[in-house]
């Protein structure tokens, strides 16, 4: 079983990567499993018509832990789960988070036979709660969304710190292109002086956008689009991917000398 | 200095300030656990302490409404005046708007909130805080405020240089055995020597430790010598409630025939009480100091002294500060609560035995 967290900038496009890939890795025949960590319960939503599912907290609340009530089956047979939290300005989603992964224990996963596991987590990693899914061992190794957008970079960046003191790997650098000059090029050389690798990018393109308006992943909306075979690829270099380890952060004067073209 | 030793936090104190004010109920919106000794010593006092009970559910979605659902319990089963909202760490760290809840709940008018946790740093800042909301309340004015704001933070200074702040670590001591302090009071005066004993006791706790200084008067009136007597002791300084506790000391000490030579200043002047208290023994002569309460915050005098503690972490610190005896009334705070009168103390026990008194 391969475990692995998706974090990156909020807005970059997390879930899109993370919906997009398992639903793609699911096409592969392997058994995937979809956490959402964002409390605001989306990460999943394009696997369900746009709909969304019961959340593990609020499951929790009306008194059922049984994980098996937690997941369920969406497109393409992607095992999904929201972890859920509290609405917006009360509350703690951090230490929901925690919790939830608590509910959802890692033997249940190892149980059920889950093939890869991907934990979909909310922007930047505000607290030890967000830090949950790479800290606690649930994911082997963390993979990070940036464009070539210096406050992208700038979030990715505060991630790598956070993974260096808390001793966690990543497993590479996933582009998520809007459009910038020598993008791939910046990312690429971004994840090198991190000490790490560019797993691929994915270029900007209105099909992700059409797909999503109508609560679908690209594979539903155009399954023989080009597009569905980029995450096939990033599936597959994140499946046999060997080169994880503790990333090295760089400074903030390096990321705009990068970002400037200096590489 | 990071101290070791666990201390007397902002939240308790935050309580306890709320039962100097007189408020009727206050709700803590935390875990149930969270001051509950207090809680329990507070109720036996006359203010009811409830709590929301905090879950880790509550933790991750917010307790708000919880909050306002036991306000309204609260205000139907115990009708109170004012309402205290205290908050705590968990409740803080989340965020939630207490203030807000109090107004949704329709009783702003009686009650208040003030803004407190456990990681505030010293006791005092619940003090500081609690004194704070009830002045934006109406309950005190800004005079009373930044009179007893200056107080704690003397207060804080003297815990911090003299006291059991000012190490990283103090070993409670239970100080000098009972019996030996009390025949050496008891022998001086029955060699007639004159011995001044200062009452700086703060606060409830001054019903234990006002029956040393009787039950030093008492020997004296029995075996010879003679007392000088000063105390924290004045009806005109601070809260009601505080004001009152000094009025049934006095009102006690009288029914023994004992009176006070001089008043050091009020009850909750503690920390610079007892420089008035040394002022005034300047130009006495005595051959035997009784400091009692927070002999901490007494400068020292090159007399023959003992001092009397409620803190066992406040023995080593006063005998570095060359206190011939230190001994710890280990029950101060659980055997005052609701009394309107004082209480036996474990010196003063001894002094009586020692002095043949039954």
């Amino acid at each position: 079983m391969r475990q692995i967290a998706i974090y990156g900038k909020g807005g970059i496009g997390k879930s899109s990567i993370s919906s997009n890939l398992s639903v793609n890795l699911a096409s592969e025949g392997l058994e995937v499993l979809l956490v959402g960590c964002d409390p605001k319960s989306d990460s999943t939503i394009n696997l369900f018509s746009g709909k969304r599912i019961d959340t593990v907290l609020d499951l929790y609340k009306k008194g059922i832990s049984d994980p098996d009530n937690m997941i369920f089956k969406g497109y393409n047979g992607v095992n999904c789960v929201e972890v859920g939290g509290p609405a917006a300005g009360v509350g703690c989603a951090g230490r929901g988070i925690l919790v939830a992964l608590k509910i959802l224990n890692k033997d249940y996963y190892i149980d059920k036979g889950f093939d890869v596991v991907i934990y979909d987590v909310p922007g930047d990693v505000v607290c030890g709660g967000f830090a949950g899914p790479a800290r606690e061992g649930y994911a082997d190794e963390v993979y990070i969304v940036t464009s070539g957008e210096y406050f992208s970079v700038y979030a990715a960046n505060n991630i790598v710190k956070g993974l260096f003191n808390i001793n966690v790997k990543l497993g590479g650098i996933i582009g998520n292109m809007r459009g910038i000059s020598e993008e791939e090029n910046k990312i690429k050389a971004y994840a090198e002086e991190i000490n790490s690798q560019l797993i691929n990018v994915v270029e900007r393109n209105p099909k992700i956008y059409e797909s999503e308006v109508e609560g679908k992943t690209v594979l539903e909306k155009y399954p023989n689009d080009v597009l569905n075979i980029k995450f096939k690829e990033i599936g597959e270099k994140i499946l046999s991917n060997t080169k994880s380890k503790i990333p090295n952060p760089t400074t903030d004067k390096r990321i705009r000398s990068i970002l400037g073209g200096m590489y | 200095m990071n101290i070791l030793t666990p201390r007397p936090n902002p939240i308790v104190a935050a309580l306890y300030t709320l039962r100097d004010l007189d408020v009727d109920v206050a709700i803590l919106h935390g875990p149930s656990g969270c001051g509950f000794r207090a809680a329990r010593l507070l109720e036996e006092d006359g203010m009811v302490v409830v709590t929301t009970s905090m879950t880790e559910e509550d933790l991750i979605f917010g307790a708000s409404d919880k909050l306002i659902e036991v306000l309204h319990e609260a205000d139907e089963l115990f009708s109170p005046k004012t309402i205290g909202v205290v908050g705590s760490c968990v409740s803080m760290i989340i965020g939630e708007n207490i203030k807000k809840a109090i107004v949704d709940s329709g009783l702003n008018h009686k009650a208040f909130f003030v803004d407190i946790h456990g990681c505030m740093g010293a006791n005092t800042r619940g003090v500081i805080e609690t004194l704070k909301a009830a002045m934006d309340f109406g309950l005190i004015d800004e005079m009373e405020f930044k009179r007893q704001e200056k107080l704690l933070l003397l207060a804080t200074e003297v815990e911090s240089n003299k006291g059991m702040a000012k190490s990283k670590y103090i070993k409670p001591s239970r100080g000098a055995e009972l019996k030996i302090v009390a025949d050496h009071i008891t022998n001086l005066l029955k060699q007639n020597k004159k011995v001044a004993v200062i009452l700086n006791a703060k606060k409830e706790t001054v019903y234990l430790f006002a029956d040393i200084l009787l039950a030093i008067n008492l020997a004296s009136k029995k075996l010879g010598g003679s007392v000088i007597n000063v105390g924290n002791l004045s009806t005109e300084i601070g809260l009601l409630r505080i004001k009152r506790y000094a009025e049934d000391i006095l009102y006690n000490l009288n029914s023994n025939d004992v009176s006070i030579d001089f008043i050091s200043g009020g009850m909750d002047e503690y920390p610079i009480a007892g420089e008035n208290a040394i002022e005034y023994l300047k130009e006495k002569d005595f051959d035997l100091l009784v400091a009692i309460g927070i002999p901490q915050a007494l400068p020292r005098i090159e007399k023959e002294s003992i001092a009397v503690t409620n803190g066992p972490r406040e023995v080593l610190p006063l005998e570095e500060a060359g206190y011939k005896y230190v001994t710890v009334e280990i029950a101060s705070h659980s055997n005052v609560m609701g009394t309107r009168e004082i209480v036996l103390s474990e010196l003063g026990e001894a002094i009586r035995i020692s002095a043949g008194i039954q």
